[in-house]
């Protein structure tokens, strides 16, 4: 008895030394996103004010409106949808160094998903979020590795590809997607059937790309969580 | 044209380019020490934080192949910095080709075009780094309220944590299920890579439990795109 009493105890704080060390973990995690997000803010748009007003290229600001609210039409909606649909996934880091990466949909989540198979950490917790963060990280550093040499090198090295393996580039994507699916499907198969069953569907109505994303994630977690309540009650 | 793109390539482009290039690679790896600081509070081993990292890095090599070709098209059009600059953080190529048709279009010129003077390739730049800066500005702004609302959800009590952990699963599963329908309604060639490389995945992942090989579990998703595209191409 003294001994289980003395176990409750020692699982207690070291739960309550988890919880501090990844309070710890967000605020650094804030700090250093903001931090660097605002910096490449300010670089981003230092480039177009020194064309304009620097070397003196200045377009006009009806112009520069113009052209800025023909693309925020198309894009503005996807700047809140996207941050807010990924947050569950991504955790506090994960979304920090996705969205100043970029590619999301391609890279950081496969990244963060076959990272967390790997370890075999659930997405959601703790552990799920670390292993993601340090998959998202390596993933965008790997990128920037190859990246930057080959638009240094310029288009020369894609050009001595021959033409009938680049066809197949385009290939490299449902092949991602394919795999991840199924990293799922073999721990919560009925969730990979769920998915692709919301996603043909969704896919074949005519709506926006970003809005077929939303309406695919709020079913499928409705379908789920509904689904696993019926089972918890029986 | 010519002129325009010697502006494009100058030194102002490469130097604003470098340094935003900079803070990503920095970011990267300031979240990756964070991340592994924090990973032996929680109880992580320190082979799984270098399965971690491996598996992520091996997992971006086939994506960053198929984003570069993509960039590589960009090019001619933007020149070398600002085409790494915008694919180098949050672009997706084909979005900043629109971006860019669009900046010309405002300007009242196309890409390419001997019409396309100093002032469009302005116009574009503006267009691109507003445009691109809307995902960066509200996830700076946001990002904090949004783990205030989850804490709040998970802290309530155990039975909305494993909610959570449900959601959280489903939301993954349901973006993957998204995407890859997205792609096979593209074609016959397309259905077939989807399921190869599902099953090549199965079939590793089975062998690598069974072994307990991890090795494999890390290459498992290389091992699944390279299954995929070798089917893709005799079906295409």
């Amino acid at each position: 008895m003294g001994i289980n009493q003395e176990r409750v105890v020692n699982e207690e704080r070291s739960t309550s030394a988890q919880e501090a060390a990844m309070e710890n973990f967000h605020g650094k995690a804030h700090f250093w996103g903001r931090l660097t997000l605002w910096s490449a803010i300010i670089l981003t748009l230092s480039l177009p004010v020194i064309l304009s007003f620097v070397l003196g290229y200045h377009p006009g600001w009806s112009v520069i409106l113009a052209g800025f609210i023909a693309y925020a039409s198309i894009v503005a909606a996807v700047w809140v949808l996207e941050p807010i649909m990924y947050f569950p996934v991504l955790g506090v880091s994960g979304t920090y160094i996705s969205f100043l990466t970029g590619n999301i949909g391609n890279m950081c989540l496969p990244s963060a998903a076959a990272a967390q198979h790997a370890v075999g950490a659930e997405p959601g917790t703790k552990k799920g979020e670390i292993t993601a963060t340090l998959g998202i990280g390596a993933a965008s550093i790997v990128n920037k590795l190859f990246l930057i040499p080959i638009i240094l090198g310029g288009s020369v090295l894609i050009s001595t590809i021959p033409e009938n393996i680049q066809r197949i580039f385009p290939l490299v994507l449902p092949a991602i997607f394919g795999g991840v699916l199924a990293q799922f499907a073999i721990k919560k198969p009925i969730y990979g059937v769920i998915a692709l069953a919301v996603g043909l569907l969704v896919n074949l109505t005519s709506l926006v790309v970003y809005l077929k994303m939303l309406l695919c994630i709020m079913l499928t977690i409705v379908i789920c969580v509904l689904l696993e309540k019926r089972r918890a009650g029986e | 044209m010519e002129d325009v793109m010697r502006l494009a390539n100058s030194g102002v482009v490469w130097i604003i380019a470098t340094l935003v290039l900079t803070v990503v690679i920095f970011q990267a790896i300031k979240f990756i020490m964070l991340a592994a600081g924090a990973s032996k509070e929680i109880g992580m081993s320190r082979g799984e934080v270098h399965s971690a990292l491996k598996t992520g890095a091996i997992a971006a090599i086939g994506p960053s192949f198929a984003i570069i070709i993509v960039a590589i098209s960009l090019i001619p059009l933007l020149g070398d910095p600002l085409t790494l600059m915008r694919i180098g953080i949050i672009g997706s190529a084909p979005i900043e080709s629109v971006g860019a048709t669009l900046g010309a279009e405002a300007y009242g010129t196309e890409l390419g075009s001997s019409g396309f003077n100093y002032q469009a390739f302005t116009t574009v730049v503006w267009t691109l780094c507003l445009g691109g800066v809307g995902w960066l500005v509200f996830t700076a702004l946001a990002t904090k309220s949004m783990s205030r609302v989850e804490k709040k959800v998970t802290n309530k009590s155990e039975k909305s944590k494993k909610t959570m952990t449900i959601i959280t699963t489903a939301a993954m599963v349901a973006a993957f299920g998204n995407l890859a329908s997205a792609e096979m309604i593209k074609g016959f060639a397309y259905v077939l890579v989807v399921i190869t490389s599902s099953l090549t995945m199965i079939l590793f992942t089975s062998l690598a439990n069974k072994h307990q090989l991890n090795w494999l579990r890390e290459w498992s998703l290389g091992f699944s795109i390279i299954a995929g595209l070798f089917v893709g191409y005799f079906a295409l």
